[in-house]
């Protein structure tokens, strides 16, 4: 199977960067769908929110009753629309879909989502129905998003071509969702965590599009620098597979998959038959194509930031820096669990930060570098440093507590100086409340991923190892 | 055996309606990807055994050879560690005796015997057809811990050695292969060659639903497909 990824962006190109949207089915009554899918792509979201701004392209309403919605003149068929139109939002009922399919092929429509349920999900009839709008589609070259999603938005255009709540706030991590109401979630979540994403996808019942498409289309997007995947199952588990192993090695993928004890394959008769469950397979086929699996939610927005942010790391060999001894064991515990090595500083390293006046006489002269409570900034700059510029060290882990000497932003300051400098992988764990809050601000503005847990640390930590050794083995690090 | 003789079997197995090919015809597909296994012929009659298992040299297991049983040892169809002309005898009679008992319609094609192979640490090849990703192939540690520890581990197939070899080397019980207390490597060349045999096998013959080689022993050199089941669509 040849998978050419440009073709397939440009393909894709018309659910995220639309020369011209249509809604069908749209409403002038606040309380429709029809209304919010408008108003997303007129506002950014229903809800009002610094970040949100409207979708510059055209938009327009097609709703034969209306003659105005939000201030745009509404069109009786998207075949009146005198201008050009891209992508079609579909939220009619679903006996009318094939219909307005029909239409969107006469305007020579390239995408198409509906987000009307009712179909493949909603036995015989909606089956016959969502066959019936996927033959025509086929013919007239469309891609269909959906039936029975969310849709799709894009930050750097503004685009929220979905019924989701609002636009994200930007960022570098596209996250691709066979659950939409997973999507309407994690949105919401992501403003009060500060988390950005370059694009979400919520694809629903997969009628045509599938996974494997979107994560080829953020392989060539230029915001995308890592692929957040929740999925449940697959239409095609070879074809997923073929894409997986031609893009992780040009962008990292982190994948949860749901539904651990589904029986799956099992099938009687063979001792295989009885251990071959689904989720041990997809573990298996992830493996095999560079996907680093997630075991939860938390885990894979973890882990897909580290690798937006931050370098793969080139071995497994990590320092913990830390002024608090409790944190610092409790890192190396879950370093250890995971196989990544804490090689203790080298006689070069003591004897360096001994001499330099600034450490405590009882740090621990090991690893993790406990460098003490009472540390400043400038004890963490000189420990910092030596660690990252050593090479017996692929990476480092920094945790700060907040004590009474504690200058978080400062600290943060020099641990984003020291990276940019060695540009090794770095990950923070400058654990606390509204008084840390600064400094992880200061950290994440500038690049560097921070977790309010070690264990998250030493996970995110472990996907920069993990991603390094794929690139590493395919000749690319 | 050659590809069209692989097909012909299968499909005189098809034509029967029976989904479970015997275990000589198992190894028979095996020896043609080049899978060792250990040497056996099939005895119709007891000094037929007898003069066969001479001839492989003692100790011999004896195995019923039936598309009525499937569970060979549960239907006292196995006796293993057979020291000499007399208990091949022995052996025959029984297991003609046990597999009746056990089902009286059994029509019995013969029994097999087979070279004892040593000793050794056992491991279990297997492989599925997932309904998302087609034949898959599966690597664990073998023999009667299969289905308590469930150390095994999954990937889509075919793969290559190098691919196999990372396989084997995910499983958890691993240093029971690189040996403990003094125990000698086994030998993961041979065995990540299986490996990817397998996977190229059950490619290249979708008729194959489900295959299980469990045991296959490993020796610091080589290995043997003790025991092989493949179970047709």
């Amino acid at each position: 199977m040849q998978i050419d990824l440009q073709k397939k962006h440009l393909e894709l190109k018309c659910f995220f960067e639309p020369d011209g949207v249509a809604v069908i089915g749209a409403s002038p009554h606040p309380e429709k769908l029809g209304y919010q899918v408008v108003r997303n792509l007129v506002e950014g979201g229903s809800f009002s929110l610094p970040h949100l701004k409207g979708f510059a392209g055209n938009i327009f309403p097609i709703n034969p009753q209306a003659k105005e919605i939000l201030g745009l003149k509404c069109y009786p068929s998207v075949k009146e629309v005198p201008k050009n139109v891209d992508l079609v939002i579909i939220c009619i009922p679903s006996k009318f879909v094939p219909q307005a399919i029909r239409e969107c092929a006469e305007k020579k429509v390239k995408g198409i989502t509906v987000i009307t349920a009712g179909f493949g999900e909603a036995g015989e009839e909606g089956k016959k129905l969502q066959n019936e709008f996927l033959s025509i589609a086929k013919k007239s070259g469309i891609r269909i998003v959906g039936p029975n999603c969310l849709g799709t938005f894009y930050t750097p255009a503004y685009l929220n071509a979905s019924f989701g709540p609002f636009l994200p706030l930007p960022g570098k991590t596209t996250f691709i969702s066979q659950s939409g109401a997973l999507v309407d979630s994690v949105v919401d979540w992501s403003v009060k965590e500060k988390y950005g994403f370059s694009a979400v996808v919520s694809y629903g019942n997969k009628s045509d599009l599938d996974a494997p498409d979107f994560i080829a289309w953020a392989a060539n997007d230029k915001h995308t620098k890592a692929i957040a995947l929740y999925i449940e199952g697959l239409n095609d588990g070879r074809y997923f597979l073929e894409v997986a192993k031609i893009v992780t090695p040009i962008k990292p993928i982190v994948a949860l998959k749901a539904g651990k004890t589904a029986a799956g394959t099992k099938a009687a008769g063979s001792h295989t038959g009885s251990l071959a469950g689904s989720y041990q397979i997809y573990k298996g086929a992830f493996k095999q194509s560079g996907v680093i699996m997630a075991e939860t939610l938390t885990q894979m927005f973890d882990m897909a930031k580290a690798l937006a942010f931050q370098p793969p790391a080139k071995g497994n060999r990590i320092a913990i820096v830390t002024n608090g001894g409790g944190n610092g064991v409790m890192t190396a515990d879950y370093c250890e669990e995971m196989g990544i090595e804490l090689p203790p500083p080298s006689k070069e390293i003591i004897e360096r930060l001994d001499k330099s006046g600034k450490m405590h006489p009882a740090w621990s002269r090991g690893n993790p570098l406990d460098i003490v409570g009472d540390a400043g900034p400038d004890r963490y700059k000189i420990a910092l440093e030596a660690v990252i510029s050593s090479d017996i060290y692929d990476g480092v882990i920094v945790i700060q507590t907040l004590q009474t000497t504690t200058h978080t932003v400062e600290d943060a300051q020099l641990v984003v100086e020291l990276q940019n400098k060695y540009k090794k992988p770095v990950v923070g764990a400058f654990m606390g409340g509204p008084f840390t809050e600064p400094g992880v601000k200061y950290l994440e503005e500038h690049g560097i991923p921070n977790y309010n847990d070690v264990d998250r640390a030493a996970k995110a930590m472990w996907s920069l190892i993990e991603y390094g050794s794929h690139l590493k083995k395919k000749g690319k690090l | 055996m050659k590809r069209e003789h692989i097909l012909t079997q299968i499909e005189n197995f098809k034509k029967r309606e029976e989904k479970f090919l015997t275990e000589p015809i198992c190894e028979e597909i095996l020896s043609s990807y080049n899978i060792p296994t250990p040497p056996a012929y099939l005895a119709k009659t007891r000094e037929e055994a007898v003069k066969l298992a001479e001839k492989i040299d003692f100790p011999v297991v004896l195995k019923v050879v039936s598309n009525q049983i499937i569970h060979k040892s549960d239907a006292g169809g196995v006796i293993i560690g057979v020291k000499n002309e007399e208990e091949a005898a022995k052996a025959f009679d029984k297991i003609l005796e046990n597999a009746s008992a056990y089902n009286p319609k059994a029509e019995i094609e013969g029994i097999y015997v087979q070279k004892m192979a040593p000793p050794g640490r056992e491991v279990i090849i297997g492989s599925v057809k997932d309904a998302q990703f087609g034949p898959v192939v599966m690597f664990g540690l073998g023999g009667i811990f299969v289905e308590i520890l469930k150390d095994v581990v999954f990937r889509v197939a075919p793969i290559n050695k190098d691919e196999a070899y990372e396989m084997i080397y995910e499983i958890k019980g691993l240093p029971i292969l690189k040996g403990v207390r003094g125990e000698k490597s086994i030998d993961f060349d041979s065995l990540s060659e299986t490996l990817a045999s397998i996977s190229q096998l059950v490619v290249d013959f979708p008729q194959i639903a489900q295959l299980d080689i469990n045991p296959i022993r490993v020796y610091p050199k080589k290995l043997y497909a003790v025991d092989a089941r493949i179970i047709l669509e």
